[in-house]
């Protein structure tokens, strides 16, 4: 009957026309997600193409430092780890936290080139947290169990940056910051004390 | 029983207990901080963080070590397989009482076809074939409950705990079928052997971390601290948040 065939085909049209419309809420989103998992991917694979590379260990660690500070925002987590205390050191206390914490987390990443070479990863999806964007990736290595490793990326297309690593659920800067902080408060919370024991970190690790 | 030496060790540790110093409460920050951290036995936890880790140096650790070295790593991963498998009981007790019926139906079908297929557990056939394995305890359970973790301990010898935890850690021994293992028949021996052994695994998986955190850090017994509470609390969320499977796309959340 005519009435029948209208009534589906309005049917039909509205149920078009409410997908079309939920497809196109959804698609800017998509889209974000999908740059943070494609920045990811790129900067995964930088670092695997330099860890599972044949050169000697320093010209692996020297390739290391531009990778990282174009993909990392070094100052800003150095910045989360110092917590509260950040506002208490002065500028030049901030400026020289902020250079020697560049170097021991380069020194510490530098550390584990051995042990993760063979290394390989799977990327998973993505999904918001906030303002940022969390990366799912498992990275397995051989005889180790596989590792499920979140990439916190923050920033619009094109100027994405990554500003926390989480590990089986353990945030990195998290863990940082409790032990900066406890450090600090064994110590007078005194910033000074935090520099020279950063210093010697570096110093001991050469 | 390892149990009851344990009891043993945190009664003489709680008795050992000074407590820290709260900052005064004009420094709010740092007040806010000492909350935070909620560990108000931290002298007697890092008198027995530094005990612990001494027992370890000398003995667990080189044991571990020379586990490595000895056992090939393909035999190393089968005893950790079977060993895996054995607690399997406690960790379906796990999921139910987290009222989580896929991480349930994950363990039930990996300690069939593991026990079966995967040859008395040594093979771990069940995550190629889409039941990944999960890490879960009675502490998580506790938590899901509503049950406060309460002040942060560190056990001697068993590590990173609080009275959750701890409890929980009771309750899973508990549920364990092989504490209750008549003597004879060499079980009491099997059930030493693999107290043993799951010390070896434990400690000869972690041989590498663990040392990166206690050269990277500037406070070791903090970072343990954090990353303990950080791990369980992803456990915690993992079993909260992971219930999708089970539930039809169309019934209403």
């Amino acid at each position: 009957m005519p009435m029948t065939t209208t009534r589906r085909s309005f049917l039909m049209l509205s149920n078009a026309a409410a997908f079309l419309l939920a497809t196109s809420a959804l698609v800017p989103v998509r889209a974000q997600g999908t740059q943070a998992a494609g920045f990811v991917r790129s900067f995964a694979d930088e670092l695997v193409s330099i860890v599972n590379g044949s050169q000697p260990y320093a010209t692996k660690k020297a390739a290391l430092g531009p990778v990282i500070d174009r993909n990392v925002d070094v100052p800003r987590i150095a910045r989360f780890c110092l917590g509260r205390f950040w506002n208490t050191a002065t500028p030049e206390q901030q400026a020289q936290y902020t250079t020697i914490f560049h170097r021991v987390l380069l020194n510490t990443i530098a550390g584990h080139l051995g042990e993760y070479a063979g290394v390989s990863y799977v990327l998973h999806g993505e999904s918001p947290q906030g303002d940022n964007t969390l990366v799912g990736t498992s990275i397995a290595r051989a005889n180790q169990p596989t590792v499920n490793v979140q990439w916190v990326v923050e920033g619009a297309a094109g100027s994405m940056k990554v500003v926390d690593v989480v590990a089986e659920g353990t945030s990195l800067r998290l863990t940082q910051r409790s032990d900066y902080a406890s450090f600090l408060s064994r110590h007078g919370d005194s910033i000074p004390e935090l520099l020279s024991a950063l210093q010697r970190q570096l110093d001991n690790a050469g | 029983m390892p149990k009851r030496l344990a009891l043993l060790l945190v009664t003489a540790a709680l008795g050992l207990s000074g407590c820290a110093t709260k900052p005064p409460a004009s420094d709010k920050e740092a007040t806010a901080d000492f909350e935070q951290t909620n560990d108000p036995y931290e002298p007697a936890n890092r008198f027995s963080y530094r005990v612990s880790d001494a027992i370890d140096r000398y003995s667990f650790k080189p044991a571990a070590e020379g586990y490595v070295y000895v056992v090939p790593a393909p035999v190393r991963t089968g005893v950790h397989n079977v060993l895996a498998n054995l607690s399997s009981p406690v960790l379906f007790a796990d999921d139910v009482s987290q009222a989580n019926p896929r991480f349930a139906g994950d363990t039930f079908m990996r300690f069939l076809i593991n026990s079966t297929a995967g040859g008395l557990g040594v093979f771990d056939v069940a995550s190629g074939l889409g039941y990944p394995a999960h890490a879960t305890s009675f502490a998580v359970t506790l938590a899901l409950w509503g049950v406060p973790s309460g002040p942060y301990l560190y056990l001697p010898l068993l590590g990173p705990s609080s009275p959750r935890d701890a409890t929980g850690f009771g309750i899973d021994s508990a549920l364990d079928p092989f504490t209750y293992v008549p003597h004879g028949y060499g079980l009491k021996t099997f059930n030493w052997a693999r107290y043993g052994i799951a010390l070896l695994d434990v400690r000869s998986r972690h041989l590498a971390d663990l040392d990166a955190v206690k050269k990277g850090a500037l406070d070791p017994y903090a970072t343990f601290r954090s990353l303990y509470r950080q791990n369980l609390q992803s456990q915690i969320d993992a079993s909260r948040h992971d219930k999708a499977a089970t539930t039809p796309a169309w019934v209403a959340q």
